[in-house]
């Protein structure tokens, strides 16, 4: 018994090691500059990499904002489009739906470059390039299916009798979105909202294809640091970009608890 | 819901079949018409399948061959090991098993900075490289392996197998989690071995889902730009590096050889999609006229 206690504790070990482990090391980069071969740890310490982040916070501010404007919009938009027929997935039975919902589906299966850059061309001809409205329609485009997927499990995870029963009671439509459909569905919205997000914000080549370096974006931003010489600062900017979806993941987390224990679901 | 004509579809399906349309197939067929000489921004001169023939080198063909290995392996690597990781994950203890999100960080990381720890810890002048001098196997980092930036594509296969190895996990995890624990306690006191009770419970159970994981992380390997465009070597690069190249780097008539490496990309992705799926798909009676 021991033996098999002790075998989940290596494991889990492994975990932390495995995949925190990396992440922690750029903490340690952060705080060592001068850190290079053949130190295999830092040989001293200091705190200008984080000074050179507040010096540019105004910079590293904007670009992070329109990053997470533009993320959050394209999660949005996904939203929108995919509600009916993701609904219409789950509740209707016809002739070649998978083979629709399958086509549907490949924008996020077939390499984003190859329908991106044949639409380049148009997009700077109907002055769609280089746009925040260019970039979050490009990235809706490639994006949707993770929330289309998400939705129709949604849908398909409650039966429609529930919608039927508050129909029966005498509901009108926008009362059984809000006091049922939308409750329901909640946790498959923030699944493929979660996802859509993160694909939206760590894109680098759409987002440098459509928004062209006039949008700014944080991948972009970040990108000149990564290839350069400067560690510690490449590393702080790394871990700027992990804490944004953690924190929002967190704040989403909470004010859906709060919305449940408010309506009284759970 | 009875009664379905074609309009009905429409009208419920029509907010993504319009976009859907519009800029994904559209995109493509832009993409078709760019590469045989159409709708170019400047004169083309060439004939219709030029760009196409212009592509059949043996430099192309190692590019093409490059890009499958990187996918494959970084791919058959993430599902192995992520289903492995997500087993053992599932027979922890509940306390455990919720501490052990930790595997989703690297799912969050974007692939640039995936790109970035790689490259701390595999350059020549990384930290592995720096423990293996500490150990006395290298004396400078020149003796070093070039893991990452040659035309094998290691180090874009580490950096894959890295970030990828939490989604495998993730969807292999959520598989395992409608498995009866009781099933494989059966298999056990009926004498299977653990290879066995592999083979004849939890596999058969996680089959589909390492199937279509596989799929998706294959081609996302195979098409993707930002790991090659950070870790990748130059000659052959990926197709996806080569593509870009043709569009950005060089004179405005090599657009149309540009947009036939697209069209190869789009044209292979989906004839595997659809032989992998037909491959792996277990026919059953029942379902054949879903």
């Amino acid at each position: 018994m021991t033996n098999i206690r002790l075998r989940h504790h290596a494991l889990f070990l492994f975990f932390v090691l495995f995949f925190a482990g990396p992440t922690a090391i750029l903490v340690i980069s952060l705080f060592a500059p001068g850190w290079t071969w053949p130190n295999i740890l830092p040989r001293q310490l200091s705190t200008k990499a984080l000074m050179s982040v507040l010096q540019h916070s105004n910079s590293i501010l904007l670009h992070l904002g329109v990053s997470v404007l533009y993320s959050l919009t394209t999660t949005f938009c996904t939203l929108i489009l995919c509600l009916l027929p993701a609904y219409y997935f789950a509740r209707a039975r016809f002739t070649g739906q998978n083979i629709i919902q399958g086509i549907l589906l490949t924008p996020a299966l077939i390499p984003a470059m190859t329908f991106s850059m044949g639409i380049h061309h148009v997009f700077i001809r109907l002055s769609l390039a280089d746009t925040f409205f260019g970039v979050v329609l490009i990235l809706t485009i490639f994006s949707y299916p993770f929330m289309l997927r998400a939705l129709i499990s949604g849908f398909e995870a409650y039966s429609d009798q529930y919608e039927l029963c508050a129909k029966n009671l005498g509901a009108s439509l926008w009362m059984r979105l809000r006091y049922v459909t939308f409750p329901l569905l909640l946790p498959s919205i923030i699944a493929g909202g979660s996802v859509v997000f993160l694909v939206a914000f760590s894109d680098y080549y759409l987002v440098f294809l459509i928004g062209g370096g006039v949008v700014p974006s944080f991948t972009g931003y970040l990108f000149p640091f990564i290839t350069g010489a400067d560690r510690a600062m490449a590393s702080a900017l790394t871990l700027i970009f992990l804490v944004v979806p953690i924190v929002l993941f967190v704040l989403v987390e909470l004010s859906v608890r709060r919305f449940y224990k408010r309506t009284g679901l759970y | 819901m009875h009664n379905h004509s074609i309009f009905q579809h429409l009208r419920y399906l029509s907010p993504l079949l319009i976009p859907f349309f519009f800029f994904f197939a559209g995109g493509i067929l832009l993409a078709v018409l760019q590469s045989i000489g159409i709708g170019l921004p400047f004169p083309y001169e060439g004939g219709v399948l030029d760009s196409y023939k212009e592509l059949l080198t043996p430099y192309m063909l190692r590019s093409f061959l490059l890009s499958i290995k990187v996918g494959a392996f970084a791919a058959l690597f993430s599902v192995a090991l992520g289903t492995i990781l997500a087993i053992g994950l599932w027979r922890m203890p509940a306390l455990l098993q919720q501490a052990g999100v930790i595997y989703k960080i690297p799912l969050i990381l974007p692939h640039l900075a995936v790109g970035f720890i790689v490259f701390f810890f595999w350059a020549k002048s990384g930290l592995i490289s720096s423990a293996m001098f500490h150990a006395g196997i290298t004396g400078s980092p020149q003796d070093f392996p070039s893991i990452l930036f040659g035309s094998d594509g290691w180090g874009m296969i580490i950096a894959y197998t890295y970030k990828q190895i939490p989604f495998a996990l993730l969807m292999s995890y959520a598989s395992l989690k409608r498995l009866d624990m009781c099933l494989l306690e059966t298999a056990y006191m009926l004498g299977a071995t653990r290879w066995k009770a592999f083979c004849a419970v939890t596999y058969p159970h996680i089959r589909s889902v390492v199937h279509s994981t596989f799929c998706i992380l294959f081609l996302f390997g195979f098409g993707a730009f930002e790991i090659p465009f950070l870790l990748g070597g130059s000659s052959p690069a990926m197709l996806s590096i080569e593509a870009y190249n043709l569009y950005f780097r060089k004179e405005l008539y090599h657009r149309p050889q540009a947009m036939a490496i697209l069209i190869g990309i789009f044209v292979f992705s989906v004839t595997f999609l659809t032989l992998y799926l037909r491959a792996v798909t277990p026919k059953r009676p029942e379902e054949m006229h879903d």
